[in-house]
């Protein structure tokens, strides 16, 4: 990980252009386009449905968008297989946790370490230690030599983000690595988020947890339906109606109005 | 750490059959012989289906092939070019086998699960099929292939191909490459995440597998003497190997050797004392383990599961 500097950069770090995914006639995606600074935290959210896991699974390389192309470092990354985008600093957590079950704790970071980035220079003894220590900073390394399918639920979660930290990413996408966890738990994981982005990760957060976004996130992109509705600082777009409009309803949004106007 | 090998006192206990297994020849006894080394080439066989099959987690039904390329190689080079040195035959065996299974692969490997086996089935029939239209290999009558003068030279040969392929499956859990042919198995998806390119594993993985059918196959084709179509891709030397890993524990280094043994070690008693319906018998053996041993033996002797595992599978068919 580099020093957080902010580089001069005149191209863009992070960049969706227009993509679209189109599964037959849905179209999850519906021309999508924002930009994402080096070392911002970004906030993804939107409905269920509304296509942040697919935008997901587009940056990350693990679906090829119908249309549009994303941007890393001045590359497009669109036609760059999965395991290649992993190795430019694009690293991702999945929303249902995909644990190498007959694999202890430690192995299942021990092959990112092996595979990733950099990886091609570590030997197997040294995947294991550093392995070890991403274990350490998420707080497993109790149980590093427990098998994967032994974790509960928080702990797949946890396992998950050291998975892909090991991969040593500029970027790290985390689909929902919230959900589930008690208020005590959330604070932990947004001071680990934040312990992150410090070192200099910029993360792209997918989250229900409305509290987690607004207090990690330097900008918010709302999606619905598959397109971009806002964009812009947390508190502004999560009051803007649109937004609103699109969680909870037309109806509750004109019923806000009436209220408001009746006050 | 070396969590892949499996159990550590039944590899220990493994190796050591196999060192007494390289004794078998001074006994002098012919069946004895034919015997060990029948055991020999099943293990070999049974290693390499368990590197894709065990480790990658690709059922291949389609290993013969590599197996009756080996035979083919051998028998080519006694019968074109009169050469019958076994070293060389297992050298030509290997890399035409890995050239073959690079080639299918590459376009098969992008195939999952059944979808593969099935696949790999195919290969299997097509192949027997053109090997029995080509006359430069003997078409359908087959090629005759000159035993060397000491004959229990190819009990030695076979002998060291098992014992190599032990020990490149030994060697293969404590290296980066073992990691990925797991990581394949278990999430094909989060392994390509993590970093590992997944077609390129598999076509490794299938050409090792491919690598060991053939040596075994070429030494076999020499101690056999003959080759035709239906003896080099036999229906036995594709299935047994599998249930053989099937048996001992898929996806552990000893577990294609102790298969081989107990699978040899039934079929034998079977055949000697019920000779007409042997094979019933077989095929009931090949049901039960699949049925209350699904990964085999050796995953008894892992922390979980245990012979809990056993009695819990019992009581999941109400028996």
């Amino acid at each position: 990980m580099s020093d957080a500097g902010p580089e001069p950069t005149r191209r863009t770090f992070l960049s969706i252009d227009n993509v679209a995914m189109y599964f037959g006639g849905l179209h999850a995606l519906d021309g999508v386009s924002f930009e994402v600074e080096r070392g911002a935290v970004l906030g993804l959210i939107g409905p269920n449905g509304s296509g942040k896991t697919t935008l997901m699974n587009v940056v990350s390389g693990v679906l090829k968008p119908t249309s549009g192309n994303v941007r890393f470092g001045g590359r497009r990354i669109a036609d760059v297989p999965v395991y290649a985008v992993c190795r430019l600093g694009i690293a991702r957590t999945f929303q249902v946790v995909k644990p190498f079950a007959n694999l202890s704790v430690r192995e299942n970071v021990a092959v990112g370490a092996m595979y990733g980035r950099n990886g091609s220079r570590r030997s197997a003894r040294a995947s294991f230690d550093r392995a070890q220590e991403l274990l350490e900073i998420v707080g497993l390394a109790r149980i590093a030599e427990r098998f994967a399918s032994e974790l509960t639920v928080p702990d797949r979660k946890r396992l998950e983000v050291a998975k892909a930290l090991v991969l040593d990413p500029e970027v790290l996408l985390l689909d929902e690595v919230m959900a589930g966890l008690n208020a005590t738990e959330v604070d932990a994981a947004l001071d680990l988020l934040r312990t992150i982005n410090q070192r200099g990760t910029t993360l792209i957060v997918v989250e229900h947890v409305m509290k987690a976004i607004v207090s990690i996130s330097t900008s918010v992109v709302v999606l619905a339906e598959g397109k971009k509705i806002a964009e812009g600082a947390p508190a502004e777009v999560l009051a803007s109606p649109r937004v609103i409009e699109a969680y909870l309803g037309a109806r509750y949004v004109k019923r806000q109005r009436q209220r408001e106007t009746d006050a | 750490m070396g969590g892949l090998s499996g159990n550590a006192t039944a590899l220990r206990v493994t190796v050591a059959i196999l060192i007494l297994l390289a004794f078998v020849p001074l006994l002098h006894s012919g069946y004895d012989e034919n015997l060990g080394r029948s055991v020999l080439m099943f293990a070999t066989l049974s290693f390499g289906w368990n590197i894709l099959g065990g480790y990658t987690g690709y059922v291949s039904f389609g290993n013969v092939v590599f197996f009756g390329i080996g035979t083919y190689t051998s028998a080519a080079l006694w019968q074109h070019w009169h050469q019958q040195s076994i070293p060389l035959a297992i050298g030509c065996a290997v890399v035409v086998a890995v050239a073959f299974a690079i080639v299918l692969g590459i376009p098969i490997l992008r195939l999952r699960g059944h979808y593969f086996a099935i696949a790999t089935l195919g290969i299997a029939l097509a192949t027997e099929e053109i090997v029995a239209n080509i006359d430069w290999l003997g078409a359908g009558s087959g090629q005759a292939v000159r035993p060397l003068e000491a004959f229990s030279s190819y009990y030695f040969a076979m002998w060291a191909v098992c014992a190599a392929s032990m020990l490149v499956t030994y060697l293969i859990t404590r290296s980066k490459l073992g990691y990925a042919f797991v990581a394949i198995r278990e999430n094909e998806e989060a392994a390509a995440v993590l970093g590992v390119d997944a077609t390129r594993y598999k076509v490794i993985a299938w050409a090792i597998s491919a690598a060991m059918a053939a040596a075994a196959g070429a030494v076999f084709a020499g101690a056999n003497g003959f080759i035709d179509p239906p003896t080099a891709f036999a229906t036995d030397d594709n299935v047994f190997p599998i249930v053989m890993a099937l048996l001992g524990g898929v996806g552990t280094v000893a577990g294609p050797l102790i298969g081989a043994l107990i699978l040899t070690a039934i079929n034998e008693t079977l055949w000697s004392h019920f000779p007409q319906i042997h094979t019933l018998f077989f095929g009931a053996v090949i049901v039960l383990v699949v049925l209350f041993l699904p990964r085999g033996l050796l995953w008894l002797m892992n922390t979980r599961g245990g012979w809990r595992g056993v009695v819990a599978a019992f009581g999941a068919y109400r028996l």
